[in-house]
């Protein structure tokens, strides 16, 4: 190997990979640097993911190389992955996570004491207060913590690039940004970062380089973050005048107008005309309060609700969606998707439920192709799975699922988290468009950004979930939710 | 083997929204896929035995495996539901026994055919409805539920009779079985047709049915749309149960003697007709035609066994191979769909 070459921690080239015949990766190139943080971009449907595991070596490549420090024959734990879905064993202690599979002494016994040890070394490099907790099962710590304990695992294992997948998704601000100062450290020592996100704000404030995947091919093959503008990536990302965003906003079903919902919690109230949209800034405790108590998940809810100035408590979520609120959650496999059923139950369900069905009727399967339609979602059959669509196409299809029944109020729970820009402004439309016709949308996002750009009103709320205050119109800005969040930008 | 290419390529024809009336056939070839493979499969077994012993195909046979699966076909489509919803019942066969047992007692006690068999379907319901609400309301495990009912119906079959059986009076009750209530047709082979269409209807059509998918498929999300899952989960419950209670009259008719461990196999085999006919014991999937035809191919197999004149230990094994094989060709096919 020549000596440039030997700067790059990993280079996979040329990496072919199909289903069939189905390409799913031709041509894919990835160069990460040591120590530099490498944002992996891509639409929903552009092949990171596969990408991702077959650079993780979790799946195989029909053809390509990877080298690992200009070596073809490395050790796998030079690469380590902290997904999504953390993978740490809840009941085991954060030592014990650290060190799966356990590690062994002379006699195959567990070696507790030099685990003991190495996990707190691996940890006091990335946050000393957590090596209080090595005792403890994983199940007692946070989401943040978790994923640094996952990190101190890379870690410990001798990694030298560490690949997150959509790390921040759903971590408080504070968190996320704590986060970050822990992996720019991780460089400085000579770790490289591989970063999976669809935030542009935060891939700005972190990455140095990118890599842009479409459909298969890395189009931007390690840029400089510093040489590429928001717009040039959306480029890289959609393919040159080939916009795959929606061409109109999507008509839906207009609902009598003149009727409001008040909102109130303590010396604090809103009040919504119909077709207005409430956004809900801050930390996930304040706002799920609010949406709880709107979905008729959490009858205790210390928030109060008055539709038509009718003061109403749900008792359930079947009691929410009779009145007319729809939900659509941004946690898709846990709180939305039917995986098991194809499209068309999963389109029809809220359906059958607000209009009382007793029969599946053709009337709904109609409904359901013009609502696909209309949201210009492309399957190959009412009847295939969920799964066939891609993750921003099923996060379309659980809006849908509403479209034709003109809620009163829709809920939306981080609707575009895990969603690529393209899919993500369909959304934004898919909203207004709903909001247009006279539905009165609540709306919690973590990016402040979309909020700002949609939001008629916005709830804040600091970082113990209290209501922090209220910003009505031209006073919505990225700043002053930040400022009234304590999520300081 | 023709057939099903042509089947697939109905399966991944491309913009079929399923509203064309004319593709109806199409359709049903393209729904029914893995259960038309399934009805081959048991052709086959039955040819495969046919070359030892031709009486395979013969009239006498045919209606005697159908007579013994009848049962256990009723019984698989109560604990398919279970299983659609993720949930599982071992308790089944018990139940099947224990309401032989008090149908048999009600009948000794001078009681005719129809108020036997409605005390022992009020068995069902009872230890069905104890597996729901357990399930449901105390928030116990399926499995450990119906382990517990499974157990106590087992030894309550025995305790109620001190263990004797109990050979039936009432001349008329071979009727259940045996009669024809649609003429031409015997009763238990209705049973069975009715039974099969009805669960599969209902499962397709209602709403009702979707729900019960829509559980198994992902409880926090059907909760949070509105489906009643507590309500959808006691009722699969109360339903094996009952179905339960009916497979054990229908058998009871037809062998006419109660017997405290006549349902002993049968849970095994229920869930294993379910496993063959594609149910996913992690929910979410299964039909009622293909609960149906697994019940028929683990009764042609045991017949095949009996036939060739393989000693019948190892009809298990069998049994266990054509699980396996089912279950891989599942998993196959859902990987290249």
């Amino acid at each position: 190997m020549s000596s440039p070459r030997l700067e790059f921690v990993l280079e996979a080239l040329d990496i072919e990979k199909s289903y069939g015949a189905t390409s799913v990766l031709s041509k894919a190139r990835l160069r990460v640097a040591q120590g530099e943080i490498h944002a992996l971009l891509g639409g929903n449907g552009a092949g990171k993911s596969t990408f991702i595991r077959i650079v993780s070596g979790s799946l195989r490549r029909d053809s390509g190389v990877i080298t690992v420090e200009g070596r073809e024959h490395y050790d796998a734990s030079a690469i380590a992955v902290v997904f999504q879905e953390l993978a740490l064993l809840p009941e085991l202690s954060v030592e014990e996570n650290i060190h799966l599979p356990h590690r062994r002494d002379a006699f195959g016994l567990i070696d507790s004491r030099a685990m003991k040890a190495l996990a707190a070394e691996a940890l006091a490099t990335i946050d000393p207060p957590l090596v209080r907790s090595l005792g403890r099962p994983v199940s007692s710590l946070d989401l943040h913590q978790r994923q640094l304990v996952e990190i101190a695992r890379a870690l410990s294992s001798g990694a030298k690039l560490i690949l997150l997948d959509e790390p921040t998704a759903n971590l408080t601000f504070a968190d996320a940004e704590r986060l970050f100062a822990i992996l720019r450290r991780l460089t400085a020592r000579g770790i490289s970062v591989l970063l999976v996100s669809h935030r542009m704000s935060e891939i700005r404030a972190i990455a140095d380089v990118c890599t842009i995947l479409r459909d298969g091919r890395s189009v931007v093959d390690r840029r400089a973050l510093a040489d590429i503008s928001d717009e040039e990536i959306v480029q890289a990302m959609m393919g040159e005048g080939q916009e795959k965003t929606l061409s109109a906003a999507p008509q839906a079903k207009a609902m009598p107008a003149g009727f409001s919902l008040d909102l109130a919690k303590g010396d604090i109230a809103v009040s919504l005309p119909a077709g207005s949209i409430l956004g809900l800034a801050g930390a996930p405790e304040g706002p799920a309060g609010v949406m709880d108590a709107l979905i008729g998940a959490e009858s205790s809810s210390a928030w109060s609700i008055a539709l038509d100035g009718q003061p109403r408590r749900f008792r359930s979520p079947a009691d929410a969606v009779r009145s007319g609120v729809g939900y659509v959650s941004g946690d898709r496999a846990e709180k939305g998707i039917l995986a098991t059923l194809p499209i068309l139950d999963n389109l029809a369900a809220a359906g059958r439920i607000a209009r009382k069905q007793w029969l599946v009727t053709s009337q709904e399967v109609r409904e359901a192709a013009s609502a696909l339609r209309r949201l210009s979602i492309k399957a190959s059959s009412l009847d295939a799975l969920p799964q066939t669509l891609s993750g921003g196409t099923q996060q379309k299809l659980l809006i849908a699922r509403w479209l034709d029944l003109a809620p009163k109020i829709l809920v939306l729970e981080e609707p575009t988290r895990g969603v690529d820009i393209a899919t993500k402004r369909d959304i934004y439309q898919i909203i207004r468009a709903v909001a247009a016709a006279g539905t009165i949308v609540v709306w919690w996002s973590t990016e402040f950004s979309e909020l700002a750009e949609i939001c008629d009103h916005v709830i804040t709320f600091d970082l113990q979930g209290e209501v922090s205050g209220r910003l009505d119109g031209a006073e919505i800005s990225e700043v002053a939710m930040a400022r009234a969040t304590g999520m300081a930008a | 083997m023709a057939g099903s290419s042509e089947i697939s390529q109905v399966g991944g024809e491309p913009g079929s929204l399923g509203v064309s009336r004319s593709g109806i056939l199409r359709r049903l070839g393209s729904t029914y896929r893995s259960e038309l493979a399934l009805a081959v499969a048991i052709l086959l077994v039955a040819g495969v035995v046919s070359f030892w012993s031709p009486q395979v195909f013969s009239y006498g046979n045919i209606s005697n495996v159908a007579q013994a699966t009848a049962p256990l076909v009723i019984m698989s489509l109560g604990v398919l539901l279970v299983i659609i919803t993720s949930g599982i019942d071992l308790s089944v066969g018990s139940t099947f026994s224990l309401s032989g047992m008090v149908a048999g007692l009600v009948m000794l006690a001078g009681a005719s055919w129809p108020i036997g068999c409605l005390a022992g379907l009020v068995v069902g319901l009872a230890v069905g409805a104890i597996n729901g609400a357990l399930v449901t309301f105390v928030g116990l495990a399926p499995f450990v539920v119906t382990l517990i009912t499974y157990a106590v119906g087992a030894s309550l079959a025995f305790v109620i009779t001190d263990g004797h059986s109990i050979a039936l009076l009432d001349p008329s009750f071979y009727l259940l079985n045996s009669g024809s209530l649609v003429p031409g047709v015997t009763n238990y082979v209705l049973f069975c047709l009715v039974g099969t269409i009805a669960i599969e209807l209902g499962l397709r059509k209602l709403v009702l049915g979707r729900w019960v998918y829509a559980v198994g498929s992902n409880d926090k999300a059907s909760r949070l749309l509105g489906i009643p899952v507590t309500g959808v989960r006691l009722g699969v419950y109360v339903i094996a149960g009952l179905l339960a209670a009916f497979s054990s009259m229908l058998s009871l008719s037809y062998i006419s003697n109660a017997e405290a461990t006549s349902g002993a196999n049968m849970m095994l085999q229920a869930i294993a007709a379910c496993v063959i006919g594609g149910a996913s014991l992690f929910g979410g999937t299964g039909s009622a035609v293909g609960a149906a035809l697994g019940a028929i191919m683990i009764s042609v197999i045991q017949n095949g066994v009996n036939l060739i004149g393989i000693n019948s230990f190892w009809q298990g094994s069998v049994t266990g191979l054509v699980i396996l094989v089912a279950v891989l060709i599942d998993r196959l096919t859902k990987i290249r769909a």
